[in-house]
């Protein structure tokens, strides 16, 4: 236990710069974001009101109130968010390959270290879900920042205010990174974790047997996909809708607790027995 | 400990932020007004066994996410959204029912009432099936259950739809069972000239076989700008009817230089009895029906309905006696209001009247009405509780109305 916690320390410490960059830029991003937008909105008012001589109250009829969704939907909001799962995406891979490649192969110090090699494994996967539930928290730490930031640019009279839990509820695409309960949270990042497992297990068939194991890889993943897919698929078409949809997802949560489980036992086989470096 | 604070930061920003925004989202759910049926006159009574089912959109901001809510005499509630309600889905209340009493029998089953039939000693359903891939033959089943409630005994099975080759699509429209027959009323829509028709299957339920199968209705393909269309008259969809009831019309499509509309040009009414297959023109002189489908058929007595300005006008027809009765008006309240739609159903003699549509500046009201002595018995509005002061912007539509 103690191992695994230093583990996933030290992992954490080498991506510390890789995060902040990442958090940094979504400040940044989102925050120009809320004044170009605050802008854009303000001077379209100014523009109907004082040039089109519109009255204030016909102009609210017309454009609405302006409220943080419209902020939400744009750009400059979406697109941080995008780099930051492209970014995860990325690391995903990196997080292994960079112990390969570099100024020493730092994978021998990894593997000739006093505990179980699995550790290795779970401190990289824990790693994953850290980076990841850091940059969802981050996310939920500045949207009451961004929205002090348009309280103090748009007036009272043509905003209206909504918690964070109204936004989130709204926007299906943000339901998604922050889904609305726990339950969701907990299957939806769940969910997440198997699909990095079985990454995991892919790339150390490639680390074990080079060429080959990119074949074996690709194949495992597609057995995974199969077998996880497997009960909507006899649902639908063999037995003509048999299941209630809640026994289904109870399978479904069976089925990814079976794939993760193999995973993790073929990624310990093989960081034990068939690991090259 | 030193050395860890970077990783023990992040985990306690992670716990304490995204702990902190369920605990809120928890407990300060979503405010949705409340709705209450007021009672303007009448016994408030006369509507406890009322359901109203509808969405609830607030529009007073960009979000035009809706909510699905029941108003009942005793307020409104509304539909959770749960991520386990949502895996569970809402089917209508009438196979909701169904599901929970009859749990293995529901497996597998369409969630569409059309296809149901009950009584006191069964519940059957029928759809049709075919095999995906060929595309240019289907070969069309009827999947057929019957869940007898005693014995909990299921007889399922299988018929081929004969001169299934013949067919583009088939569609089941309403179900009955008397004693070991089962009788289908299906629409099919025939592949070489896309005619419709309406078509009766009857199955021997002992043999499993298709005993007899004869169309009813033709609906041929219209020339030029005229087309027909045939309606099945609303019913309770469940249960017994030993007549069909069918609505043949021929519209012709007329275009102004301004619009487009549609004029009916002739109207058959059409009752078939379901064991005889008699077929019988019912005609009742000047009666137009309009494009609401308001009229329902309760078994016994069809009731023909059409709005003519404030009032509901009621035409009585009773099937047994194959007589017209006293035609008799209910007062609608705001004409404006009107327009936005209205439904209506039948049970135990009374005629329960909703409107469609509500928000801050249409208003909805409630009518209940005895179709015996033509009396209103209750009349109301739907109203939002502790009417706020501030102008809220909404729009509540209401789909479907039950009496349980």
């Amino acid at each position: 236990m103690k191992n695994y916690l230093k583990l996933v320390n030290f992992e954490f410490n080498r991506i510390a710069i890789l995060f902040s960059a990442l958090l940094g830029i979504t400040f940044v991003a989102q925050i120009v974001g809320v004044i170009v937008q605050s802008r854009s909105y303000l001077s379209m008012a100014n523009e109907k009101i004082y040039d089109e001589m519109m009255s204030k109250a016909q102009f609210l009829e017309i454009f609405g109130q302006m409220s943080f969704l419209q902020i939400a939907r744009s750009v400059w909001f979406m697109g941080p968010i995008a780099f930051c799962i492209a970014g995860v995406g990325f690391y995903i891979f990196l997080i292994w390959y960079r112990d390969w490649i570099g100024k020493n192969t730092f994978i021998y110090r990894l593997l000739m270290l006093p505990t179980t090699r699995l550790n290795i494994f779970y401190s990289k996967i824990t790693n994953i879900l850290i980076m990841t539930f850091g940059l969802v928290a981050f996310q939920l730490i500045i949207i009451p920042i961004e929205m002090l930031v348009m309280k103090v640019m748009v007036p009272n009279e043509f905003r209206r205010d909504m918690g964070v839990n109204e936004i989130v509820s709204s926007m299906p695409e943000l339901g998604i990174i922050i889904p609305t309960s726990i339950v969701e949270l907990i299957l939806y990042y769940g969910a997440g974790m198997l699909v990095v497992s079985i990454l995991f297990t892919a790339i150390l068939m490639e680390r074990s047997y080079r060429w080959k194991g990119i074949f074996a890889g690709l194949i495992y993943s597609a057995v995974a996909a199969v077998v996880l897919i497997s009960p909507v698929f006899l649902h639908e078409f063999v037995l003509n809708g048999f299941f209630y949809p809640i026994e289904l997802l109870i399978l479904e949560i069976v089925m990814g607790l079976i794939v993760l489980a193999l995973s993790v036992w073929l990624s310990g086989f093989l960081l034990k027995n068939k690991i090259t470096v | 400990m030193r050395k860890y604070w970077k990783s023990t930061a992040i985990i306690v920003l992670i716990v304490l932020t995204i702990g902190t925004f369920y605990v809120n989202s928890a407990t300060s759910a979503e405010q949705h007004p409340e709705f209450v049926i007021q009672t303007q006159s009448g016994d408030a009574k006369e509507i406890n066994s009322l359901v109203l089912e509808g969405s609830y959109t607030d529009t007073s901001s960009m979000n035009y996410v809706s909510t699905n809510l029941k108003i009942t005499a005793d307020g409104s509630t509304y539909n959770s959204r749960s991520f386990l309600d949502q895996v569970t889905g809402q089917p209508p209340t009438m196979i909701k029912e169904f599901r929970e009493e009859y749990r293995t029998f529901m497996r597998g089953k369409q969630s569409w009432v059309n296809l149901y039939f009950e009584n006191n000693d069964f519940l059957a359903y029928a759809d049709v099936n075919y095999k995906m891939g060929s595309l240019r033959t289907r070969d069309f089943t009827f999947d057929l259950s019957v869940l007898n409630k005693e014995d909990d005994h299921i007889n399922s099975f299988t018929v081929k739809v004969p001169n299934s080759g013949e067919l583009d699509h088939i569609f089941v429209e309403d179900i009955q069972l008397f004693d070991n027959e089962m009788i289908l009323i299906t629409q099919n829509i025939m592949k070489n000239d896309f005619n419709n028709e309406t078509h009766i299957y009857t199955i021997d339920i002992s043999n499993q076989t298709i005993s007899n199968h004869e169309p009813i209705v033709q609906d041929p393909q219209g020339q030029g700008d005229t087309s027909f269309n045939v309606q099945i008259m609303r019913t309770n969809p469940t249960k017994a009817n030993e007549h069909l009831v069918l609505i043949k019309r021929e519209v012709k499509v007329i275009e102004d230089t301004e619009s487009i509309r549609e004029e009916v040009i002739n109207e058959e009414i059409i009752s078939v009895n379901l064991q005889t297959k008699e077929k019988e023109e019912i005609n009742i002189p000047d009666l137009q029906l309009d494009n609401n489908q308001l009229s329902f058929y309760d078994g016994s007595t069809i009731y023909f309905m059409i709005l003519a300005g404030q009032e509901l006008v009621v035409t009585p027809y009773s099937l047994e006696k194959d007589q017209v009765g006293q035609a008799f008006s209910i007062q609608l309240s705001g004409e404006k209001d009107i327009v936005h739609g209205q439904m209506t159903t039948v049970k135990d003699g009374k005629l329960y009247l909703a409107s469609a549509q509500m928000s801050s500046t249409i208003d909805a009201g409630v009518i209940v009405a005895d179709l015996k002595t033509t009396k209103t018995l209750f009349k109301g509005q739907i109203a939002l509780k502790g009417s706020s002061e501030e102008k809220h912007h909404f729009e509540l539509y209401l789909h479907e109305m039950f009496v349980k």
